[in-house]
């Protein structure tokens, strides 16, 4: 159906037919035309017919929504009563009224797709000619002025260049999400300002998504905003952290998310996008910009990006997800508050014994080491330190069972002053065995490249000492 | 047709103005220096001359830059040289429009690189001031002062300088001279 948008410059009353040089359907018809009598629009180049209107700015095509060449259309007093695709000599004929019309040509040719209906093109033309339906302020760069770098001088970056979110952009990032633009998802901290999906799909194109993406960075503002995620407190402490992102579930490989060689490094649009427009969402909707109310002391890489997918191609492993509570087949994402990360280095461990003591020596720096009941940590597997425990027949529940016997301390080892370090427990702890983590808060996942036996530890923040009030958060996504 | 690129959507939560604030003024101006950047127009340098024995005699430590032509933006050494060794900056003076928007740009580069500053100018280009800044996104802080210079005896342009000399140090934000004010 033509969409309700006034065509004034198009005749009221007659035949109008649409075309493109380089559709040889069109240039079946061309000898037809003239005596046809009709309005001839042309996309690409008007001179290749005779009377050829020009709409390479593909305004007229917009407007009688073509979405294939040639389109004939007859109109009567100002309105479109009848049209046809391609060349259909019967249609042809109905409509101009001609019983004789296109005598030598075949009876059916298929036309071509309209320029107006190519990929990306149709954004373009809702953002110039129709209302696109978005309601954030427009802002207006000089005609001179680079968009990027008035991106910069408006303080919408988290310091590196950002998409220009033009309109075209936006709506094809809006198309990733069934959600209406005006859904309000949450209120975002620091300023617990309301937050709109069109606000989402803005930042998302300033931090490079494609649409697709969206589902997941929904989830990912879902969880973030849950209350026992402390977001507010994340953003303002003046500790590390930054969420951290995991993805799991057949969503990670649709979207071409690494989880796999450098799984946590660069390189990886969907890995560095959607963490991104996280974090941008968070400096320009929550009002988090650091020196202002993100009081980071030392800041950290995270806070541009951390955002990874679980390496899931060893079915002895059971992903993060299924872990906490996501089930088999669904895709979900976890969010955690943390930073890092500290590399874990082990050449030698050949058992599962040996591998998981050497892991909780690390483990137990995370924060400090005297510091246990306190911070949270995730913990990366490479898939060859994860094939030494799995080869061994240890299945997740093994692996976190013996972290934690190995890295319960002697409460007389950790007080406040032990081995000559004011950091430490409190003193009523001295005659306790203390684990170094919350039976929840240790993290395992896996992930990496085939080689190399190297794993990672991402350490949480010191809100997490407060059991019941600072939690990883995990929420299954809904594409 | 404007180009697609030219109208963006601001992806804040609009709850201030479009705008990019200055970075915060210094708390204690005298804790290190203040850069008086010259703009190289004409008669300028007498009122920088005048705001520097005033500024000396009140125990600022200063440093001044000129630049070769009040119709660019500074060479990028001097605003690097300024960003390295001040810690504020004053920016003068503007009676044209040429200068007004280079020295608005100048003060903007400078903000970014966390240099706060305050551009000084005549009251006719009071507007041109605004639509530079607006073009930028930026806050800008000003000071105008009487129009025109250029015909101005020296001793007229030193007397500007010292009516004006509290409104200035007000703009960066010397506590001495919001007292005073």
């Amino acid at each position: 159906m033509p969409l309700d948008i006034p065509c004034p410059t198009l005749p009221d009353d007659g035949l109008v037919v649409f075309l493109k040089a380089e559709c040889p359907t069109c240039q079946l018809v061309a000898p037809l035309l003239p005596a046809l009598g009709a309005t001839v629009v042309v996309q690409d180049a008007p001179a290749a017919f005779a009377g050829g209107w020009d709409d390479t700015a593909l305004a007229l095509s917009f407007a009688a929504d073509i979405e294939v060449v040639p389109t004939l259309i007859r109109r009567v007093g100002g309105r479109e009563v009848a049209r046809t695709y391609g060349w259909d000599r019967e249609e042809w004929r109905r409509l101009s009224g001609d019983a004789a019309l296109g005598e030598a040509l075949p009876v059916f040719r298929p036309g071509c797709g309209s320029k107006s209906r190519e990929p990306n093109v149709h954004e373009h033309l809702v953002a110039r000619f129709s209302q696109p339906g978005i309601g954030s302020r427009q802002v207006a760069v000089g005609e001179w002025d680079d968009p990027i770098e008035a991106c910069f001088d408006r303080g919408w970056s988290d310091g590196l260049p950002v998409v220009p979110p033009t309109d075209a952009r936006i709506l094809r990032m809006l198309a990733g999400t069934p959600l209406s633009p005006q859904t309000v998802v949450g209120r975002m901290p620091p300023d617990l300002a309301p937050l709109t999906v069109e606000k989402v799909a803005i930042n998302a194109v300033m931090a490079g998504c494609k649409p697709d993406y969206m589902p997941v960075l929904l989830a990912a503002i879902e969880a973030a905003l849950e209350p026992v995620f402390t977001l507010h407190g994340i953003v303002c402490t003046t500790c590390f952290s930054a969420p951290i992102i995991i993805v799991n579930g057949p969503i990670a490989r649709s979207i071409g998310m690494n989880s796999g060689i450098n799984a946590l490094g660069q390189g990886n649009r969907a890995n560095a996008t959607i963490g991104r427009a996280l974090n941008l969402i968070i400096r320009n909707v929550g009002g988090g910009r650091p020196g202002e109310l993100d009081r980071s002391t030392i800041g950290g890489p995270g806070k541009y990006t951390f955002c990874f997918a679980e390496n899931e191609d060893d079915p002895r492993w059971q992903p993060l997800a299924q872990a906490r509570g996501i089930a088999p087949g669904r895709s979900a994402v976890t969010l955690f508050q943390g930073d890092g990360i500290q590399g874990f280095v082990d050449w030698k461990s050949r058992t599962p014994e040996e591998l998981s003591k050497s892991l909780s020596m690390s483990l137990l720096a995370v924060g400090h080491p005297k510091l246990c009941e306190f911070f949270n940590a995730i913990l990366v597997l490479s898939p060859e330190h994860h094939a030494i425990f799995a080869d061994a027949g240890w299945d997740r529940a093994r692996i976190e069972a013996s972290l934690r016997d190995n890295l319960r301390r002697p409460g007389t080892e950790l007080v406040a002053g032990a081995q000559g370090v004011g950091e430490g427990m409190a003193p009523s702890r001295a005659g306790d065995m203390v684990d170094k983590f919350w039976p929840e808060g240790l993290l395992v996942v896996r992930a990496g490249g085939a080689a190399g036996l190297y794993s990672a530890i991402c350490c949480g923040w010191s809100g997490g000492r407060f059991r019941e009030e600072s939690q990883p958060v995990t929420k299954e996504i809904i594409a | 047709m404007r180009t697609d690129d030219s109208l963006l959507r601001d992806p804040t939560a609009e709850a201030a103005g479009l705008a990019r604030a200055p970075v915060a003024a210094p708390a204690d101006l005298r804790a290190g220096t203040v850069a008086l950047l010259d703009i190289g127009k004409m008669r300028g340098d007498e009122f920088v001359d005048r705001l520097a024995a005033l500024l000396a005699a009140r125990g600022f430590r200063l440093k001044r830059w000129k630049k070769p032509t009040n119709t660019r933006t500074a060479p990028l050494p001097i605003l690097q040289e300024i960003a390295a060794e001040a810690q504020a900056v004053i920016i003068a003076l503007s009676d044209c429009g040429s200068c007004t928007s280079c020295s608005t740009h100048d003060l903007n580069d400078l903000d970014q690189r966390g240099v706060p500053g305050v551009n000084v100018l005549t009251e006719e280009f009071q507007d041109a001031f605004a639509r530079q800044c607006g073009s930028l996104g930026f806050e800008g802080r000003a000071v105008f002062v009487p129009h025109p210079i250029l015909n101005r005896t020296t001793a007229e342009i030193h007397a500007i300088a010292e009516r004006y000399l509290e409104a200035i140090l007000a703009a960066l934000g010397s506590a001495e001279a919001r007292r005073a004010a």
